[in-house]
């Protein structure tokens, strides 16, 4: 049962780190980022890369690193021209994104699934309550607690955090104070996307790696947005912790439902709260 | 040299002109008021070196630069700090993280968060509630703060006075004199005329989109008030 619980939060954990990143995206750019997952499976494969010469920590370090920079082009080619742009462009744009870069994967590394060793200093297990856990997936848990406490700082106590939250709710006035708005999207589109990477890393030794593994997680991803409420970042901790729980309880007791699970449980959130649970945030 | 000046100014929201040759000044520390009856114009004078509406033709000159393509923040870096028509409190921002936004490319100068709080202690008793959960009084005295925390050279105000009830209204032409008085210059855009009154020396009135008439403000004629600003 505990055990269920700690596996519930390894999910939840890498579903928030992702889902976090669409919120700050949709909340600074007003795009639905539909490459999100591929940038999660391109973190993984960068990091699977890295690490067979350099190491788990260098290939964290590099993933991350890479997939921010691949932000900062992403804002500047792709969701800075698109933001005024009726959604449906977006959304065609993104998904087009989403194929062309698991066709540049499959093209690198190939169909295949690949599978990367978990970091030694983690390979261990704990006992917990009487049963084994393996240490690395406690890591996972611990990461995505301290993505949620460093956002939360870093939005509550920086002067950047502050431009971030007034110009996602209102970019021109924010504008009008001096603030380059599209600098600080640029600035946030970085970290969305390097948090993608470090969730795609930190998945990696957990799941086999194949060019199609951001797909199911972008829609787990997703729930969690709308759960949560739409531009809410705690909304999205509560509902990644939620699904992570609804996922894996459905994975272990009714297996034959449980992909639709999430699905069930975001229409009955949104039929008590049409608007998530932060309600009326977004 | 001129804090704002427009030249032959022509503005478009999309293909529609609302402004058709504009033209006025203001120089340093002055007190300038544009007087006109609601949709003539006002507020897209203020959107068009906002990066709000279009400067199709002509130029507008700020603190020495001459330009017609305007990001949201070139005035405010030019020293030029907005009080906006309808306040534009930011909703999810407490009053105190209101103002430190209007700090973002402050000058050096007297202004500091302590000195907004002294100016308006109402602001400092309810410095962590949501902005927008002020009264419209208290909330024209936050945008009004929040200008100031940039120290701007040029202040401008939107019809500051709209909604507010008219002691509200004296208070606010009693602080524009003394912000005046310290050397903060400021474009008054207002159809009250008893604000305009207090504060303002020299005046332009705005008709259709275009400068129709301009003088000093003990010379404004009383056909002139009657025709294009409410008394």
């Amino acid at each position: 049962m505990l055990i269920n619980i700690l596996n519930g939060l390894v999910y939840g954990g890498l579903l928030y780190i992702l889902a976090v990143g669409l919120v700050l995206i949709f909340g600074l750019r007003r795009v639905v980022n539909f490459a999100h997952g591929s940038l999660f499976m391109v973190g993984g494969y960068v990091a699977f890369a890295v690490a067979a010469y350099g190491g788990f920590w260098l290939a964290l370090v590099v993933s991350v690193a890479v997939l921010a920079v691949l932000g900062v082009v992403l804002d500047r080619l792709v969701f800075r021209p698109l933001q005024h742009e009726d959604p449906i462009a977006t959304v065609l744009v993104t998904f087009g994104l989403l194929l062309v870069l698991e066709d540049v994967v499959k093209t690198i590394w190939g169909k295949d699934f690949l599978s990367m060793p978990t970091p030694t200093a983690l390979a261990g297990t704990v006992t917990i309550a009487g049963e084994i856990f393996p240490v690395y997936r406690l890591m996972v848990i611990l990461v995505a607690v301290l993505v949620a406490a460093g956002l939360t700082l870093w939005l509550r106590a920086s002067r950047i955090g502050l431009y971030v939250r007034a110009s996602s709710v209102d970019p021109v006035t924010t504008g009008m104070q001096g603030v380059d708005t599209d600098r600080v999207s640029a600035v946030v589109v970085a970290i969305g996307a390097g948090l993608a990477g470090l969730s795609g890393t930190i998945a990696a030794p957990l799941m086999a790696l194949s060019p199609s593994m951001g797909s199911f997680i972008l829609i787990d991803s997703f729930i969690v947005v709308v759960v949560g409420g739409l531009g809410s970042f705690s909304g999205a901790f509560l509902a990644a912790l939620l699904i992570g729980q609804v996922h894996n309880f459905g994975v272990v007791y009714i297996p034959w439902a449980s992909s639709m699970i999430p699905f069930l449980l975001m229409v009955g959130v949104l039929i008590w709260r049409p608007t998530g649970f932060a309600g009326g945030r977004a | 040299m001129s804090l704002l000046a427009f030249r032959d100014v022509d503005s478009f929201y999309g293909r529609a002109q609302v402004l058709h040759g504009v033209s006025f000044e203001i120089g340093e520390q002055e007190r300038v008021a544009i007087l006109g009856r609601n949709g003539v114009g006002k507020t897209t004078i203020v959107n068009s070196f906002l990066g709000i509406a279009t400067v199709r033709r002509g130029e507008v000159e700020m603190a020495g630069a001459r330009t017609r393509r305007f990001r949201h923040f070139t005035a405010a870096r030019s020293g030029i700090a907005v009080v906006p028509q309808g306040r534009r409190i930011v909703p999810t921002l407490t009053v105190r993280e209101n103002l430190l936004l209007g700090a973002s490319v402050s000058r050096a100068g007297a202004w500091s968060i302590e000195r907004v709080f002294g100016l308006f202690p109402i602001l400092r008793e309810r410095a962590d509630t949501p902005g927008t959960a002020l009264s419209g009084g208290q909330q024209q005295m936050l945008a009004i703060g929040r200008a100031l925390m940039a120290n701007p050279r040029l202040l401008v105000l939107d019809e500051p006075s709209e909604g507010l009830a008219p002691v509200i209204v004296d208070e606010l032409a009693e602080i524009f004199r003394r912000l005046a008085a310290e050397g903060t210059g400021i474009l008054l855009i207002e159809q009250n005329f008893g604000l305009v009154r207090r504060v303002a020396d020299r005046y332009y009135v705005l008709s259709k989109g275009a400068i129709i008439e301009t003088g000093a403000l003990a010379g404004l004629s009383v056909e002139t008030l009657k025709k294009h600003v409410a008394v």
